[in-house]
């Protein structure tokens, strides 16, 4: 109950201000891509036209993103986005996976991690946006129905960020304290892996495919 | 043993932190039942398309839980950083 709010810090002088390194989301983030690239490699080794095992795994994953963003985007630019999404998908599937494996937790349970691929979701949305609208009527976009609006159209695009992020990370570091204080109550007895599946795979399941859905809804209201 | 100001302060966190998260469960309760009544009738109404029933009402339920998300990190801030 006492390791709760640990975080291993680095903090590096740099030039009169200082960088601070969270270690172990750092460690975990690397032994997700790790843990994916193993993956990746297992799957699309010896392609044959009649599928092995792990590679209908692949295609199954491969085939149901690709449709999923094909169907919201229009043609090229869906093709374009589309291994983005997949690969935002199963690196949230992944790292909140983690939580179940022993001496290990989940990297989205620190703050940065969510937020960061929530604000890469927006700089792709408004960058598609702006690429496609051109910058004059990007910007008459936010003062659409009535000039006055212009205030709580920006702060809506914010908002749509901060609920993104705080999304996933409420649900997955709520989860972990959850699982930790019921597990200090009842001694460790009986309870804890089925909250720990819970928590941990169908929640993370849920919490990561409602990220990319919404990824996905935010970059076609742009280019609309 | 006098009551200091840092006392008061942790005392009006623990009490904002249970308002906060016990108030705050209503909300996503009530909706996200009401999103899974909906989900019901229309899977009696229509059987064959129970997967995607049933997928749309989890992503329903998992945007509308999300102000009950914020109620949380809002109890943990007021529980443990004030």
């Amino acid at each position: 109950m006492d390791e709760l709010g640990y975080i291993h810090q680095l903090i590096v002088p740099f030039f009169g201000h200082e960088l601070t390194f969270n270690i172990k989301v750092i460690a975990m983030v690397w032994i997700v891509m790790a843990i994916l690239i193993v993956f990746a490699l297992f799957t699309t080794r010896n392609r044959e036209m009649v599928p092995g095992r792990m590679q209908i795994v692949g295609e199954l994953l491969v085939t149901q993103l690709y449709a999923l963003t094909e169907d919201a985007l229009d043609e090229k630019l869906g093709r374009k986005l589309a291994p983005m999404i997949c690969a935002l998908f199963m690196f949230l599937v992944m790292s909140n996976y983690m939580g179940v494996i022993p001496f290990m937790e989940e990297p989205t349970k620190d703050l940065n991690v969510p937020l960061s691929l929530g604000i890469m979701g927006f700089v792709i949305a408004h960058f598609f946006g702006i690429k496609k609208k051109g910058l004059r009527a990007y910007v008459k976009g936010y003062m659409e129905p009535f000039f006055i609006l212009l205030p709580l159209n920006l702060i809506g695009e914010l908002a749509k960020v901060i609920s993104i992020s705080f999304r996933l990370f409420g649900n997955i570091m709520g989860g972990s304290i959850i699982i930790l204080v019921v597990s200090h109550l009842v001694y460790s007895l009986i309870l804890p892996p089925f909250l720990c599946f819970f928590f941990g795979l169908f929640v993370g399941t849920i919490q990561a495919f409602v990220f990319t859905m919404l990824t996905i809804v935010y970059v076609s209201v742009q280019i609309k | 043993m006098a009551i200091e100001g840092t006392d008061i302060i942790q005392a009006a966190a623990f009490l904002g932190a249970g308002l906060a998260m016990g108030l705050g469960a209503i909300g996503p309760g009530v909706g996200e039942g009401m999103a899974a009544a909906k989900a019901c009738e229309a899977i009696g109404k229509n059987p064959a398309e129970a997967g995607l029933l049933t997928r749309t009402m989890l992503v329903g339920q998992a945007v509308s839980e999300s102000t009950g998300i914020y109620s949380l990190v809002v109890a943990l801030l007021l529980l443990f950083v004030v």
